[in-house]
Order: C-alpha cells, then sequence, then structure tokens
C-alpha cells in the first residue's frame, strides 16, 4: 500500500469522533456523508463497523437518513447508506427501508400536472428547462432533481438491485439516467444541474461530471466523456474534482495516473475520497451495476 | 405557551449558541428603522490603492457605532465567493476582504473569520486558491470557514418553514459583514448585501444551488435572511462590479467604488442608484424598505461621494431592462 493511501488512511483512523463519525473538518459534529465515505475507505476495520452503527442510528421512521444527528431532516445521503448497507452486505430491514425511500422520493418536476405544463409549454413553442417526463432524485424531498442526488441514487439502486428486485427500481434507473443526459451541458460534461439559465448555455464542472460518470457507470455510450473525465484530471486544479474524476475513471475500467504524493487536507470528505480513489484505495466498492 | 420536546431541543442548542438574538425568526416584532440612515460612497479607483484607509473613512463617515458593534466581539465577513473564471469578475475582490480583515481586527473585534458557503457543489479551497484568496489574504485557512459544511443549529420559523439549519458560525457571530460584490443578477435584478446571504445557507443540509430558498421564492428568501442576521454591516466591492448576465456569466463594470453602511437595504438602494437601477423596481428592496430599513434616497444621508459623481449605468439583460432608473 503506498504512502498516499496510507497517510490518509491514518488521517481518517486518527479523526474518528467518539460517537464512531467524521465532521467535515477534525473537531466537528459527525455529518452522514463524510462518515460513509470514511466507512467506505476503511472497510473491513472496525473503525467502519462503528460508523455503520452510528449510521444506522441516523435513520427515520419514513426510511431515510437525517444528514446529522441533530438535523431532523430527510436527506438524499440516503443513497450514500443504502450504498454502504450493499458493500456489508447488510441487507436486512433498515436497507429496504432505505431503498422504498429512494423508489418513492422523485423531483418536483415530476409528475402528472408538471408534464401537462411541460406539454403545454411545447403547444406555444416554449422549451421547459427540463423533460417533463423524466425525473432523478432532489437533495430533500418536494424540490427538483439535481445531479450530485441523482447519481449517488443510481449507484445504490444500481447496487441494491442484488437483492431488491422488482420493475420499479429498473424504470427509476432509466429515468434517473435519462434525465442526466437531459441535464447535460452542451459543452459535454455536468454542472450541479441547469444547462441553461435564461437561454444562455452554463459551464460543465469537473466535480459533477465525475459524479455523473460515476452515476452512469455499466453504459456502454460513456467512451467519449471517460476520453473528457481524463483530460479533465489533468486540468483541474481542485483536489476534490480530481478524486472523483480519478474515482470515476476507475470504475468505469480506466486506469488513470497515480495521484501526486501529498498530505492529506484537514478536509476530511476530501481525504476519504482521494483515500477511495488512490490506485490501491476501495474505489472498487462503488462498481454499481445493474443485476 | 407550551414548548414541544422539539422545541425544547431546539431552544437547548440555541442557547449553546451563546444567546442568539433571533433564534425563533418571528419571537420579537420587527425592529422598524430608524427614520434615516447613513451610507457611504468611498471612491476606490483599483485594487492595489489604500483600501484599509478608505474602509476606515467609510466606516467613520456612515457613523457605524463601532464600539458597541465591534470592540471585542466575534465578527463573520462574509464575501461572495461563487465560482472563478479568469475572464471575469465573478467574486469579491481578495484585497477586500484583506482589507476588511485588518480594519476589523484593528478595530478590537475580539475575534475576526471569513466564511463563505458557495451556492453550487464545488471545491471551495480550490475556488479561494482560483480567486488568490490563498496568496492575498494572511493565513486564509485558518481563518476561513466553509459554511456549507459547518457545523449546524436550527431557527424556528423560516419564512413559510417550520425551522431552517444555519451554520454556528453566523449564529455565533455578533456582527456579519456582508462583503458583497456589486453585481447584476439574472434571478433577481442585482446581487448586492443582501443577496450575498444566500451564503449562509448550509448545504450540507440543503443541497446546492440551495433549492430551498428558490422553492421559498428568491426575494422573500433575501428578505427572510437579512430579517435574521440583522447584526449586519455591508462593505459592497463595487472597484469592479459585473454587469449584463450576472451573477456569473456577465462581464466586469468598474464603478470604482466601496458602499458601506450598517443598513443593508439602504446600502443596496444606494449600489442600485450608483448602477443605474431604481431600487424601487427590485422585488426584494421594495420588500425590504420601511421593514428592514430605508431605500428612498430622500431618507439615506449620503456620505463621501455623491451618487450623480459615481453613477455609471450597468448593462441589463432583457428580462431586466425595465429596472432602468
Amino acid at each position: 500500500m503506498g504512502d498516499y493511501l496510507v497517510c490518509r488512511l491514518d488521517r481518517l483512523r486518527s479523526t474518528q469522533n467518539p460517537d464512531g463519525g467524521w465532521g467535515y473538518f477534525p473537531g466537528n459534529k459527525s455529518w452522514l456523508e463524510p462518515t460513509i465515505y470514511a466507512a467506505l475507505a476503511l472497510h473491513g476495520e472496525t473503525a467502519a463497523d462503528r460508523a455503520w452503527s452510528l449510521a444506522t442510528s441516523w435513520q427515520q421512521s419514513n426510511g431515510s437518513w437525517r444528514p446529522a444527528a441533530e438535523v431532523a431532516v430527510d436527506n438524499s445521503a440516503t443513497a450514500l447508506c443504502v450504498t454502504l448497507a450493499c458493500v456489508r452486505g447488510e441487507f436486512d430491514e433498515p436497507f429496504r427501508r432505505g431503498v422504498s425511500w429512494l423508489l418513492s422520493t422523485v423531483g418536483s418536476e415530476y409528475g402528472l400536472t408538471q408534464r401537462m405544463i411541460g406539454a403545454a409549454m411545447r403547444l406555444f413553442g416554449l422549451t421547459p428547462d427540463r423533460n417533463r417526463s423524466l425525473t432523478g432524485w432532489p437533495w430533500k424531498p418536494d424540490e427538483a432533481s439535481w445531479v450530485e442526488p441523482t447519481c449517488h441514487s443510481l449507484v445504490a439502486l444500481k447496487k441494491a438491485s442484488q437483492e431488491f428486485s422488482g420493475q420499479l427500481l429498473r424504470e427509476r434507473v432509466r429515468l434517473g439516467e435519462a434525465q442526466l443526459f437531459d441535464v447535460r451541458c452542451k459543452d459535454g460534461g455536468w454542472n450541479y444541474g441547469a444547462p441553461v439559465a435564461r437561454g444562455v448555455d452554463l459551464p460543465s464542472y469537473p466535480e459533477t461530471t465525475a459524479l455523473a460518470l460515476v452515476g452512469l457507470q455499466g453504459r456502454s455510450d460513456l467512451g467519449p466523456i471517460l476520453d473528457r473525465a481524463g483530460r479533465l484530471l489533468e486540468s483541474t486544479p481542485s483536489p476534490l474534482a480530481q478524486a472523483w474524476l480519478r474515482i470515476a475513471l476507475q470504475v468505469n475500467g480506466a486506469k488513470p495516473a497515480a495521484p501526486p504524493a501529498g498530505e492529506p487536507s484537514r478536509d476530511l470528505l476530501l481525504t476519504a475520497l482521494e483515500a477511495l480513489a488512490a490506485p490501491e484505495g476501495n474505489h472498487g466498492l462503488l462498481k454499481a451495476r445493474l443485476a | 405557551m407550551k414548548l414541544s420536546r422539539r422545541d425544547m431541543l431546539t431552544l437547548a442548542g440555541a442557547g449553546a449558541l451563546g444567546g442568539y438574538a433571533a433564534l425563533d425568526a418571528r419571537s420579537k416584532p420587527a425592529q422598524k428603522p430608524a427614520g434615516r440612515s447613513a451610507v457611504a460612497i468611498v471612491k476606490a479607483a483599483s485594487y492595489t490603492g489604500d483600501l484599509v484607509s478608505r474602509m476606515r473613512a467609510g466606516i467613520r463617515e456612515c457613523g457605524f457605532d463601532v464600539e458597541n458593534c465591534v470592540r471585542g466581539k466575534r465578527v463573520l465577513l462574509k464575501p461572495n465567493l461563487v465560482e472563478f473564471d479568469p475572464h471575469t469578475c465573478i467574486n469579491t475582490n481578495a484585497a477586500v476582504i484583506a482589507a476588511a480583515y485588518e480594519v476589523f481586527e484593528s478595530l478590537g473585534a475580539a475575534e475576526v473569520v471569513i466564511g463563505e458557503g458557495p451556492g453550487h457543489r464545488r471545491d471551495t479551497y480550490a475556488l479561494a486558491e482560483m480567486a488568490h484568496y490563498r496568496d492575498e489574504i494572511p493565513k486564509f485557512d485558518a481563518r476561513f470557514v466553509d459554511l456549507n459544511r459547518d457545523d449546524v443549529s436550527p431557527l424556528r420559523r423560516f419564512a413559510d418553514r417550520e425551522e431552517m439549519y444555519f451554520p454556528n458560525t453566523a449564529l455565533r457571530a455578533d456582527l456579519i459583514v456582508s462583503l458583497a460584490k456589486m453585481k447584476t443578477h439574472h434571478w433577481a435584478g442585482a446581487t448586492l448585501s443582501m443577496k450575498n446571504y444566500f451564503g449562509l445557507v448550509p448545504g450540507s443540509v440543503y443541497g446546492w444551488p440551495k433549492n430551498e430558498l428558490h422553492q421559498i421564492g428568491i426575494p422573500q428568501s433575501i428578505v427572510e435572511l437579512s430579517r435574521i442576521f440583522r447584526r449586519s454591516f455591508a462593505i459592497v466591492d463595487g472597484i469592479v462590479g459585473m454587469e449584463g448576465n450576472g451573477p456569473i456569466q456577465g462581464t466586469p463594470k468598474p464603478a470604482e467604488v466601496l458602499v458601506m453602511g450598517s443598513d443593508l437595504p439602504a446600502v443596496d438602494a444606494t449600489c442600485c442608484r450608483i448602477m443605474g437601477l431604481d431600487p424601487a423596481k427590485i422585488e426584494y428592496l421594495a420588500m425590504a424598505s420601511d421593514v428592514l430599513g430605508v431605500t428612498e434616497e430622500a431618507r439615506i444621508d449620503q456620505r463621501g461621494e455623491a451618487i450623480r459623481d459615481v453613477r455609471t449605468n450597468f448593462e441589463l439583460i432583457g428580462e431586466w431592462r425595465h429596472l432602468r432608473a
């Protein structure tokens, strides 16, 4: 195991909170997102078991997960918990309720009324901001779908399909992937999920382009986008984007160059993602294919 | 009044924050604005000049109560860091933030931190690097808090929401200094010191691009944020603003001013007049007028430069041409 990975895993081990989770930064309270990624990076260790125990205590009665102990909000990080449950082989009731919540959560742009509005707009020669017959996932219920929660939910459902079969799951994956392509930016990548504002094209970002490739993994039509991701990896100065791009390329079968040596950041989410993205890291745990 | 367990927990969390005044955003009647407000317009031709002296002059000219609002207090500097594009000027310039840091530290603040929660899920530190914040602001990493990923506490009642979570760094601050950029905005008309507070809403809870605020309504959210975070002072970076398709894809527009004051609607109304916009036509300023501050020109004591001497019309996209004064 290379020094790059070792020092990141050591940093994660030394910054785990007493409750078993991780904050976004050392000394902060535990949050679901860094906790799940750290648990994936440390999969197989006791630290990861403690993280899972904490995470399961945050599941709410409707099946969703709250993003932190004291934040009573249904949150799209539920998808990350379903993914971790699959990785750990924890296919019991919390997993099933989490999957059910994901399957029942749609973007506010979707539904019969929205589709009728979209059809009426087209009738008058107007172009709706997005195809309202498609849906991904919102950050929280009753809001519009956005790229990042959609990508995490696609990974979760593809992994869950090994245990949780059904037409609805396949349909949600189909709709989610189709929406990702519907909101792709003109430059070929993705931003947060709005390719146009006021009729003007908006640019994509390397972070969200990488996430889209993670969500879309398993498709046969990603070649040009993967090439683009490889170029972005060489040009982006963002460590976060580099980590996600490395993960995206590797789960899609590519072998990016190893990251340059360097100390881990105090940003623990970034540290966990860099550990996952390392050549010997656990990025393979994010591989997901429909069964 | 009987408190539910949830209320008790909310209050307990709030108490731990040191008694933030507006934990129930509607528990106190809105403090009506004073009859008049002072706003300072300070000429600054470039970012390489002595911004510290100019800021000190502006703070003095607008009569800001430094003794009670700054000395011994926790001050949060809230710049506008959104995206980075080397061809335009999206963000509050690093020199303005560095100068504000020095000014508020020298005015006796017990603590000065810089905090921002960008509206898009990007690498905040990489954005700060590209915007030269790390180069130009001493010890930037130690002084900066990513408000999108700070620990949070709930406030009860925000617009039509039962509760809303905010970063503890913002809730703990005795004073928030809105270091905004003078820009046009494709959804709001103009983004100035009040709109800048969108960055106080944590992405870790509400996601990016903070859709919750759009659901509530952009003007309503701007007013609510300014009402909740009333202990504020504004310094708007109009040295080089942005016109046209702001807040990201517009073009640089030098206005060569810093605009300052503790009445945020008055500061923003003054900025609009400098930009050649009618503040009465900006929905959030119309809503805030006489509720959070004053916006009528006759009720603003203009200090420093006169508006007529610095007015420079900002280009507007088609949807907002009706804002032209």
